[in-house]
């Protein structure tokens, strides 16, 4: 029931085209205006509905076009929800025109509009923007009845002028303070101008004596203000409750949700690319055994279960329902009370009881903790009610605390006990000045009050604007790439510029006094095919020096403080990237890359690497279809595995003082994987007992 | 057709991204292990005085409730129990003597939890003289056998560790052969990346380290962790905590730079250190056999019935009766801001962190020595420097590839220990997430009127009779362990579930007694006679939103006296509005308003 129905009224008459050279026309600038704001209300699904009237067009259309009154005005758009056939009509069809109408005759067409067009409907307010340069003329005779009406009807009135309402001249003529921004101000005025401009002041003052001037905007002010795509508004639920303290005091409370991660409404839906149809697109999961021919099985066959550890254990939905944590539904209940330390989200408004117990909380620093159940279906929490005193108001906020299940207790090495790494006191003091350059709060000179220059919850979520800023471009410029991103959102997410001049020399102090320098491990590895890649294809004389270094390079890593971890992780990114590509050339590759990580997992006594990554290799052999190159793996590694031992390559030979040639399977062992990840399990862990 | 599985496994990426983002990377680097070796010599049985368990009734409470928890929380880590200095062996091959493997390596169900549970108490004490005995000891055997649990575990392993629990710091009684073979077996197992701790407990003539174990356990991370300056445990709850800090790997979420301005990276990794436990997601059984089964999503053409590639398929959302369509790569791009990373706009005073502006759980940020060597010396002088003047750093936080940025607060957060020097907060930076324009909901708070100070002081009496410390691992979650309960109900074939407290139920009872006659006297204090703030017919009325008062309209005299002495206490706020206009009446006061507050001004 609560929409605000509006009326655009844009001033489209001749006058509306003239400008000083170099300056963009009003018409132009109140046509981005009526632009921004549909398309803010498009995207942000507003369900108020809204018409356009356009007046100083060569023709007329409007219900009150009779006996030559009300000429060249146009109900161009009925209310309606704004949608992008609006946005288009706006982009194409509204063009300035060669006739000048009176805006009064306009405002009154569209009081009309409204009031025949919401009879029976129930609203909150009926608004009328009217964009216009003032130029004509404005028939006055009726200027109380319409004031009347106006007031009588509940229309709020908002003019859009090229210039500004009030003149900041009064003072002692400083116009420049508007800077170039406002063509035809002040002085640039005609007489029809001048007059219409007192008589809207008449107008807006009589419907509010006191803040009417402010519903007087610029067209830049306005083009500014409107950049934002609006942010998302819900209306805050009230959660009425009892606050209890054990079973004799209860005080009523309503809670309301103050701050919550906001999300976007839609999703992406999949559409088939062709048709862009949505009903083309199928999706359908199936449940098949895990077996080695994927048996499907129906979804009636299958029932519901859990893990509990190791154990599965099936469990209906009606067991489940029968057997889950039940409890008596929405409550606020206090267990205790204990010294304050945290932080929340929920927040509580209450009367003299209520403010009783926030204040006590308050003057003796502690927080309540209480059990809170929102209803019956949803789980009760544990959490932290925290004393807010305002001057104009007293609340509790709320917020989850954790359950003994969700904590992660990790211990780190303690800092300022290691003497290694603590900071000199001439390297304090270089943090203390970067500290003072880049305060963001600003004590003024005069008063007490600190100035933020940097609010975050003022900044509208980054992430919807570039959205919608998207979402936009694409619906109205089809087939062109996406535009890079809005100045003033880039802009919004940098440090402040003030901030940015003042720390530049605690920066460079800081540069000097803590010297950091990046650990160049990761990069020296290169790609494990660079190093390791002894392309079975290339004759061995050709590769022979490059290979020699290149084992030294790994040797060296493998030996310094590189970990296991690290060289698995590379080696194994390289052979899956080497499996990406389904040809017997890669296949050799990553067979040799295979080779280079066992053998490296030998050396850092560290089998499980190895198995394990050839083990999950192996489970993904079916689904990604190499089974072609496991064949050639199980085939090559055993005979390397054979030949490696006996070839006596100085690399081995060297590092490894490897000679456990005995567990070298036969060739007839082929075939069997589980064998064949056995058997390096073995050599590894014999290699590791034995050494002393 | 199994390769399409690999196409649409994404397809809820924001999801399973949200996920990772929490869990860490887990699921990319393998297992984490955990083997716990326990003394099960005589010395373990003997009972403290007063009754107090035995080390080895400690032990396996302590063991059980790992069990559990990595049920709960991580139940693909890998966990087995191992008792040395037995009478019986039992191990993979019987190739050690007094070393009795009770559960091998593996992931801990149910019925493990209940042998474990056998061994507690009194009656476990028994059981395990029966199947185990006490006897000779070797540690050295028992590392050993214990390096080959680790070795017959096919799994990729990450993290390994092995707690070794004791009260005999001189377990070979000077038998330095034994000695010798175990410091070498210790090398051994620690060279092949495990992570040998000690668990000292409590013995008569205190327990010393350096002889033997000094040798035999893991250097700590670092020269000035405390590790074995450790006090021996005597309490459960030490043990607890002890086992507890180094049974999770700490993992970081990212690994990111922080960085203050151009060449300025501070190297530091983000770390969740609190991690809502969620009832897991059911699975789908077959009904014949009740083996798992996958599931596999597919998306195929409605008319041709083909399976679409990813190229074949775009997105779409639809505006204003509008449907607009992007390419997938598109609605990836358009997420994207900056590469990941933290980057300093400023500092504020802490006063400034509005304390309700909290979005989600905070995480912990501390600095990565590893990837930028100076990363903890500039880090370190920065916590110092934001926690002695009391401000916070904000920063603008990319925390994977093409994610939106979001501001952070940087709390500094100083180390403290407790009484036996185990660390209860590490030091760090809290990073708090901040709301945007979007994220904050505009509330109307109705105007009460404000208690007076006779009402908040009664108030105070009551808040102090109820304090309590809070404790963040006292609460556990009802839902989940009565879920849990079930499951190990149904796998065990328990009659019905063991009973589960519900401890964040408030305890009417003890609250009630505590406060005794305060509660009525507060009421007296605040609420208007008869005024009962549970019955129905108040709650149904308008007035609800302003809470706490109701307004009863007619009737509205209030004899002189009384409300003389309402003046005088201040508790004129009790008051009905038209009993407060009747007053003003009373005493001449003209009076135009209805507020409440203007009227007790008067």
């Amino acid at each position: 029931c609560c929409w605000d129905p509006l009326v655009l009224c844009m001033d489209v008459g001749f006058s509306m085209s003239n400008s000083a050279p170099g300056e963009e026309p009003p018409f132009e600038l109140a046509k981005k205006v009526i632009q921004k704001f549909v398309q803010r209300q498009v995207f942000a699904e507003n369900k108020d509905e809204l018409a356009l009237v356009l007046f100083g067009t060569d023709s007329t259309k409007n219900p009150l076009d009779r006996d030559g009154q009300y000429q060249n005005i146009t109900v161009h758009r009925h209310l309606m929800i704004p949608d992008f056939e609006l946005l288009e009509e706006i982009e194409n069809q509204v063009h300035p025109e060669s006739q000048q109408a009176d805006w009064m005759d306009a405002l009154v067409v569209c009081m009309d509009l409204l009031q025949t067009e919401t009879k029976g409907k129930k609203f909150d307010r009926l608004n009328v923007a009217l964009l216009t340069d003032l130029s004509t003329q404005a028939n006055q005779d009726h200027l109380d009845v319409i004031i009347e009406n106006l007031k009588q009807a509940g229309i709020t009135l908002q003019f859009f002028l090229p210039f500004p309402a009030e003149d900041d001249e009064e003072g002692g003529g400083d116009s420049d303070r508007r800077g170039p921004g406002h063509p035809g101000t002040g002085k640039g005025l005609s007489r029809e101008q001048k007059e219409s401009l007192d008589l809207v002041k008449h107008v807006m003052l009589s419907l509010d004596e006191e803040d009417g001037l402010d519903q007087v905007y610029t067209f830049r002010d306005a083009i500014e203000q409107l950049c934002m795509f609006k942010r998302i508004e819900r209306r805050p639920m009230a959660w009425p409750c009892q606050l209890t303290i054990g079973s004799c005091l209860s005080i009523r409370i309503v809670g309301y949700k103050a701050v919550t991660e906001e999300r976007l409404k839609k999703m992406w839906v999949t559409v088939d690319a062709q048709s862009n149809q949505k009903e083309d697109v199928k999706r359908e999961t199936v449940y098949c055994l895990d077996d080695d021919n994927e048996t499907e099985v129906k979804k009636d066959d299958t029932i519901q279960g859990f893990r509990y550890g190791s154990d599965i254990v099936p469990f209906s939905k009606v067991d489940q329902d029968q057997m889950k944590y039940k409890h008596d539904g929405k409550c606020f209940a206090v267990l205790g009370f204990t010294k304050q330390n945290l932080v929340f989200s929920w927040g509580q408004h209450a009367g003299v009881a209520l403010s009783a117990l926030i204040r006590a909380l308050d003057e003796l620093q502690m927080v309540a903790i209480v059990r809170y159940a929102y209803d019956r279906r949803s789980n009760p929490q544990v959490g932290a009610a925290f004393p807010c005193v305002k001057q104009d108001y007293e609340c509790l906020m709320y917020v989850q605390l954790p359950f003994m299940e969700d904590l992660r207790q990790f211990t780190f090495p303690s800092l300022e006990n290691n003497k290694k790494l603590s900071p000199s006191d001439t390297q304090l003091s270089a943090v203390d000045s970067l500290i003072d350059s880049m305060m963001l709060v600003q004590k003024d000179d005069d008063d007490a009050d600190q100035k933020d220059i940097f609010k975050v919850h003022h900044i509208p979520n980054p992430a919807f604007q570039r959205h919608f800023q998207c979402l936009h471009h694409r619906a109205v410029n089809p087939g062109t790439p996406l535009p890079p991103m809005e100045p003033w959102l880039k802009a919004a997410l940098e440090r402040p510029d003030v901030i940015s001049e003042r720390c530049q020399a605690p920066l460079e102090e800081i540069k000097r006094k803590f010297p950091l320098i990046e650990v160049e491990k990761k990069k020296k590895l290169k790609t494990s095919a660079q190093i390791f890649g002894k392309d079975a294809e290339e004759p061995d004389a050709k590769k022979a020096k490059g290979d020699e270094e290149e084992d030294y390079n790994l040797a060296d890593i493998a030996e310094g403080s590189v970990t296991s971890v690290r060289i698995r992780g590379q080696l194994t990114h390289r052979i899956e990237q080497l499996l990406s590509n389904k040809n017997t050339h890669y296949y050799m590759k990553s067979i040799t890359c295979i080779q280079a990580f066992r053998e490296q997992s030998v050396k850092l006594g560290n089998a499980d690497l190895y198995n394990s990554y050839l083990q999950s290799l192996k489970r993904s052999i079916p689904n990604r279809r190499l089974e072609v190159f496991w064949d050639l793996l199980v085939q090559g590694m055993l005979s390397r595995i054979t030949a490696g031992f006996l070839s006596n390559r100085p690399f081995l030979e060297r590092r490894l003082h490897f000679h456990i040639i005995a567990a070298v399977p036969s060739a007839e062992d082929t075939g069997d994987v589980d064998d064949l990840v056995c058997v390096c399990d073995f050599l590894a862990f014999k290699y590791l007992t034995d050494v002393p | 057709m199994a390769e399409w599985n690999a196409y649409y496994q994404n397809e809820d990426e924001d999801e399973e991204q949200e996920e990772g983002e929490q869990s860490g990377d887990y699921k990319v680097t393998g297992r984490d292990s955990l083997v716990f070796l326990v003394d099960a010599s005589k010395e373990m049985f003997i009972k403290g005085e007063d009754g107090e368990p035995s080390n080895f009734d400690m032990t396996m409470q302590v063991v059980r409730s790992v069990y559990t928890s990595k049920i709960i929380s991580s139940h693909r880590d890998l966990v087995a129990l191992v008792f040395y200095g037995t009478e019986q062996s039992k191990n993979p091959r019987n190739s050690f003597k007094y070393v009795y493997v009770y559960h091998d390596l593996d992931e801990p169900g149910a019925k493990r939890v209940q042998e474990v549970d056998a061994l507690r108490g009194e009656k476990g004490a028994r059981l395990a003289a029966e199947t185990m005995g006490s006897g000779e000891t070797s540690l050295g055997d028992a590392l050993w056998c214990c390096a080959n649990l680790y070795s017959d575990i096919k799994l990729r392993l990450s993290h390994k560790r092995l707690m070794i629990f004791t009260c005999r710091d001189e377990p070979h009684r000077g038998d330095s052969a034994k000695d010798r073979q175990a410091r070498t077996k210790a090398s051994d197992l620690k060279e092949t990346g495990v992570i040998i701790d000690l668990m000292h407990l409590m013995k008569p003539g205190g327990f010393d380290v350096a002889p033997f174990f000094r040798d035999i356990v893991s250097q700590p991370e670092d020269e000035s962790e405390l590790g074995l300056h450790l006090e021996p445990c005597d309490k459960l709850e030490d043990l607890q905590k002890r086992v507890r800090a180094k049974e999770q790997k700490k993992r970081a979420m990212a690994r990111l730079n922080l960085c203050l301005g151009e060449g300025i990276n501070v190297a530091v990794g983000i770390y969740a250190t609190a991690v809502t436990a969620r009832k897991p997601a059911a699975i789908r059984l077959y009904r014949e056999t009740n083996e798992p089964v996958r599931s596999k999503t597919r998306t195929f053409h409605m008319q041709t019935g083909s399976l679409l590639l990813p190229s074949e398929i775009k997105k779409a959302q639809t505006y204003g009766k509008k449907q607009i369509v992007m390419e997938r790569d598109e609605v990836d791009s358009i997420k994207k801001f900056q590469d990941p990373g933290l980057y300093l706009i400023g500092f504020k005073p802490m006063e400034k962190l509005k304390t309700h502006h909290h979005i989600r759980p905070a995480v912990f940020l501390y600095p990565e020595e590893g990837e930028v060597k100076g990363s903890a010396c500039l880090f370190s002088a920065l916590l110092m420097k934001c926690s002695e003047r009391n401000v916070f750093a904000l920063c603008r936080c990319v925390s994977r590839r093409n994610y939106p940025p979001r501001f952070v607060a940087l709390v500094p957060q100083r180390e403290e220990v407790d009484e036996g020097k185990v660390q209860f907060t590490p030091p760090g930076f809290n990073v708090i997430y901040l709301p945007y324009a979007d994220d904050l909901r505009t509330l109307d708070p109705p105007q009460c009127p404000s208690a007076s100070q006779i009402q908040v002081d009664k108030m105070k009496e009551i808040v102090s009779k109820l304090r309590f410390k809070y404790r963040s691992e006292a609460f556990e979650n009802p839902v989940i362990q009565q879920h849990y309960r079930n499951l190990e109900a149904l796998a065990l074939d328990m009659m019905a579930p063991e009973d589960t407290e519900d401890l964040i139920m408030p305890k009417v009872d003890q609250i009630n007694h505590r406060l005794g006659p305060l509660a009525e006297e507060f009421k007296d204090l605040v609420y208007p006679a008869g005024y009962n703030p549970e019955s129905k017919s108040v709650a149904k009325r308008k007035t609800a939103i302003v809470g706490g008062v109701a307004e009863k309209k007619p009737k509205a005299e209030v004899p002189e006296d009384e409300l003389r002495a309402h003046v005088q206490n201040g508790t004129l706020g009790k008051l009905t509005v038209p009993v407060l206009k009747e007053a003003c009446k009373q005493f001449g006061v003209r009076t135009t308003g209805t507020k409440k507050q203007e009227l007790i001004d008067f």
